[in-house]
Parts: C-alpha cells; sequence; structure tokens
C-alpha cells in the first residue's frame, strides 16, 4: 500500500456516547499512538483526530456518523483501534 | 477536567486564588504547584488574566519552583489546559505540550 492511499470508515457512535471530554480523549490518545495521520469528520465539520481541541469542536453527539479517514503505514491499524475503542464505550 | 480528558495519567495542579483565599495569585502558591506537578519532563503552567501572569513570570524568573524545566503557556486557560493534558498523556515533550496548549488559539468553539 502506498503511503498516500487514504483508508476511509464509516463508523456510528454508541448510543448516549458524545465525542467530548473522556471519550474524545481516549480517541486523540488512541489516534496519537499510530503514525498514520487521521481525521475525524462529523457533519460538515473535520478535525485532525490527534488535537483534541478539534475533535472536541465537532461536537458529534451519540447516534451520529461520524467519519474517518486515515493514511500512512498503520492506517488500517488505526481505524481498527479507533473502531473497537468506540465499541467499548457503547 | 484537564486530568479526566488526558486520562487521569497527568499532573494537573491548580494553583489559583491570593495568600488569604482571596482573589488574586500567590507566588508560593504557584512554586510549590510547579514543584507537585513536575514529574520529571518539565512542567507547562497557564495563566489566566491580572497578576497570574506576571506572578507565574516572577516565580520562574527568580527559580522559586527549584528545579524542573518550566514554560509558561500563551493560550487560553481551559482549552489551553485540555490540549495540553492530553498531549502530555501521549508522551510530548514540553515544547510539544506547549504547542499543542497554543494551537487553542486556531480552534473555533462554534
Amino acid at each position: 500500500m502506498s503511503a498516500s492511499s487514504e483508508l476511509r470508515r464509516t463508523l456510528v457512535l454508541p448510543a448516549g456516547v458524545d465525542l467530548h471530554a473522556r471519550p474524545a480523549g481516549a480517541l486523540v490518545r488512541t489516534a496519537a499512538s499510530y503514525e498514520a495521520g487521521v481525521a475525524v469528520s462529523a457533519g460538515d465539520r473535520r478535525a485532525d483526530a490527534k488535537s483534541i481541541l478539534q475533535v472536541l469542536s465537532l461536537g458529534a453527539t451519540g447516534g451520529s456518523a461520524i467519519e474517518l479517514s486515515a493514511s500512512g503505514p498503520d492506517a488500517s491499524a488505526a481505524l481498527d483501534a479507533i473502531a473497537e475503542l468506540l465499541d467499548s464505550f457503547g | 477536567m484537564a486530568r479526566e480528558v488526558a486520562g487521569g495519567k497527568v499532573h494537573v495542579v491548580p494553583a489559583g486564588g491570593g495568600p488569604d483565599g482571596t482573589l488574586g495569585t500567590d507566588g508560593g502558591r504557584i512554586a510549590a504547584a510547579i514543584s507537585d506537578a513536575d514529574s520529571g519532563a518539565g512542567v507547562l503552567v497557564l495563566a489566566d488574566i491580572g497578576s497570574a501572569v506576571l506572578s507565574v513570570r516572577a516565580v520562574v524568573e527568580n527559580g522559586d519552583a527549584g528545579g524542573p524545566d518550566v514554560a509558561l503557556a500563551d493560550a487560553p486557560l481551559v482549552e489551553g489546559a485540555v490540549a495540553a493534558a492530553v498531549a502530555a498523556s501521549i508522551g510530548a515533550d514540553l515544547a510539544g505540550v506547549r504547542a499543542a496548549a497554543e494551537e487553542a488559539w486556531d480552534v473555533r468553539k462554534l
């Protein structure tokens, strides 16, 4: 896989799990543990998944869809880890 | 909140208030908080407005806090504290933690 290829995955936040405070922090810490660049989009906003303030500003609420995109050598593993993390909050 | 968002792994020590508990700041309290917060990799200080910035500068310039490397962030207090705590929790160095706090200027709240 070339480093420039981008992987995308759409996830639905578990009901009642808004992407703020503890869940947002956990997402950012997970994303930051991978080399891949990871972005998270909600509605028409897009955030660097390694920036807590950008992720908080998405205002993503439980039950809504978010789209993850990742590029880099471990992009697939990064998306898997984030998906698993969000599941664990459900 | 900063501690919570960072997963509880970061030392966040509040140091607001004057010597008698009133509005203001207290150099001794700031110096003690810097010592408490230090776990070897340096300490980032965030200040609100008024005397806070001056008091922190005085403490740092006088070396009142002892050994730790100390940096004062030019950042909004709450947003900067949250961003800094998360950066520290993922192993950023002092310069990286400071940069994360100062990125708060570039992120819109709404």
